[in-house]
């Protein structure tokens, strides 16, 4: 079984390397994704995009070795250097430019994670693995199919697991589903928020008229039966006065704001403006 | 408490009493020259404006707030009780906390003490993605960092597609962009959220 499990992972490493050497190669987005990663600080903001088609190209030549016989040691002692290198490329990225995108396997903005160090590390290992490989996959594949492909499916859904490019693809649409299912912020609906009443308030012909006049955001509120008071500091003739709004708690109907400002010192509402539509006749 | 509802029944009276209620023609003092003749306020460009300041609440004492700016400079904040505080929600002095963060809004004084206007606690602002939701909760992806946002039932208003605010957030979905407007829990990565604004 050990044998098997050494033969079989140049095939996991190829098919992984293949696939980031295709994003950094053929990704119309790859100058882009290279001028986000670490390689910005490690070789310069000119050297970047060269630097990341080079990475493409070994990572290329490596998978081309890795998946076509025939298999020397050697090749999977390039492997595990090379995701050596990946491991130490993150763990530098991770320290001096924790804003960096990984641009890994993916050219969507992805920051270097731990699952990322994770990924490099399981490949490392599987390169050391290979060492031990006696024989090309493809014989091992041919000799115990079922037993090659439960292997590899299990290390490729643990380097699918260890990918957050791929969350979109099957991790986001498992949580939609399960909040489709428990439906955990159905309970909130409580009431009218505040802020409706506000954008209410806002919207107003009042609030329009005593704008300039309003010096706070909302000191306080409350209800009153079918109204909702809110209260802002105002600035009234050099005085200090309170603007009280009444605002319809349950219709938007902006028109029917009321305002009145008080000089909360004497008591005395100073002025006030009844709402267009329902100011009494 | 008898006094804030004698004031709250005066100020409801004031606004919704039918008599004395005048037309919006009796407010002929409301030109501009009028609103903005008391408090002139001279701010150069490009200079820091003088009637604001930001920072971390260092020290509280009576209505006086001591706050060290993100700059390291220092500000003295006087809070009267004509200014309006929010944390979350409207609220009052006595409900701030040290090492909360804000930002202030008011009249710099000839002793450079900020009198302040407004004062918003601990408010952020941040565009990130649902990344998972929970029982009232929202598990945000902002740059890569994980934020704890948490829903607060008859507080948490969500606006849709720019439509009027309500206060049901199970339109959200995972995956998608939000802006969230919350307040922080100071030195946590955690939010209470006061509005967040989404497609649907």
């Amino acid at each position: 079984m050990l044998a098997l499990i050494a033969a079989v992972q140049p095939l996991l490493i190829g098919a992984v390397l293949l696939w980031s050497a295709a994003v950094k190669l053929f990704s119309r987005q790859a100058t882009a994704a290279a001028r986000r990663s670490a390689l910005v600080p490690l070789v310069g903001e000119r050297r970047a995009a060269p630097a990341y088609r080079l990475v493409g190209t070994v990572e290329l030549a490596v998978a081309a070795l890795l998946l076509l016989p025939p298999a020397p040691p050697l090749e999977a002692g390039a492997a595990a250097v090379l995701s050596a290198g990946f491991l130490g490329y993150l763990a530098y990225a991770r320290r001096a430019a924790p804003a960096s995108s990984c641009g890994c396997l993916s050219t969507r903005r992805t920051p270097v994670t731990n699952r990322g160090l994770g990924r490099a590390g399981l490949l490392l290992v599987a390169g050391i693995a290979a060492g031990w490989a006696g024989e090309h996959w493809l014989a091992a594949v041919r000799q115990r199919p079922l037993a090659a492909a439960a292997v590899l499916l299990v290390e490729a859904a643990a380097v699918v697991v260890l990918s957050p490019e791929l969350d979109a693809r099957w991790l986001l649409p498992l949580r939609r589903l399960r909040a489709r299912i428990t439906r955990p912020l159905a309970g909130g609906g409580g009431g009218v928020p505040l802020f409706a009443t506000v954008q209410q308030l806002q919207q107003s012909p009042a609030f329009r008229q005593v704008a300039a006049l309003i010096s706070s955001d909302v000191r306080e509120h409350w209800d009153d039966e079918e109204w909702r008071i809110v209260c802002h500091g105002a600035r009234y003739r050099g005085r200090v006065a309170t603007a009280v709004f009444a605002v319809p708690r349950l219709r938007y109907d902006p028109g029917a704001v009321r305002v009145a400002i008080v000089d909360e010192a004497t008591g005395v509402t100073v002025a006030n403006f009844a709402g267009a539509r329902s100011a009494p006749a | 408490m008898s006094a804030t509802m004698d004031r709250r029944r005066l100020l409801s009276t004031a606004v919704l009493g039918g008599a004395g209620i005048v037309g919006a023609t009796a407010l002929g003092s409301l030109a501009p020259e009028a609103a903005f003749a008391a408090d002139p306020v001279p701010v150069e460009p490009g200079a820091p404006d003088p009637n604001f300041a930001e920072g971390r609440i260092s020290k509280i004492s009576g209505s006086m707030l001591l706050v060290t700016g993100s700059d390291a400079v220092l500000h003295s904040i006087r809070v009267t009780d004509g200014t309006s505080i929010w944390k979350l929600t409207p609220t009052t002095f006595d409900r701030i906390a040290i090492g909360d963060g804000m930002y202030a809004r008011g009249l710099r004084l000839p002793d450079g003490t900020l009198a302040a206007d407004s004062i918003w606690v601990n408010i952020v602002s941040l565009h990130a993605h649902v990344a998972a939701v929970g029982r009232n909760v929202l598990h945000l992806d902002h740059n890569g960092r994980r934020i704890v946002g948490h829903v607060v039932p008859g507080t948490t208003a969500a606006v849709y597609n720019g439509t009027p605010a309500v206060s049901d957030v199970s339109l959200l979905r995972v995956g998608r962009h939000v802006q969230v407007i919350g307040a922080w829990h100071p030195d946590t990565n955690e939010i209470d959220v006061a509005t967040v604004y989404a497609a649907a």
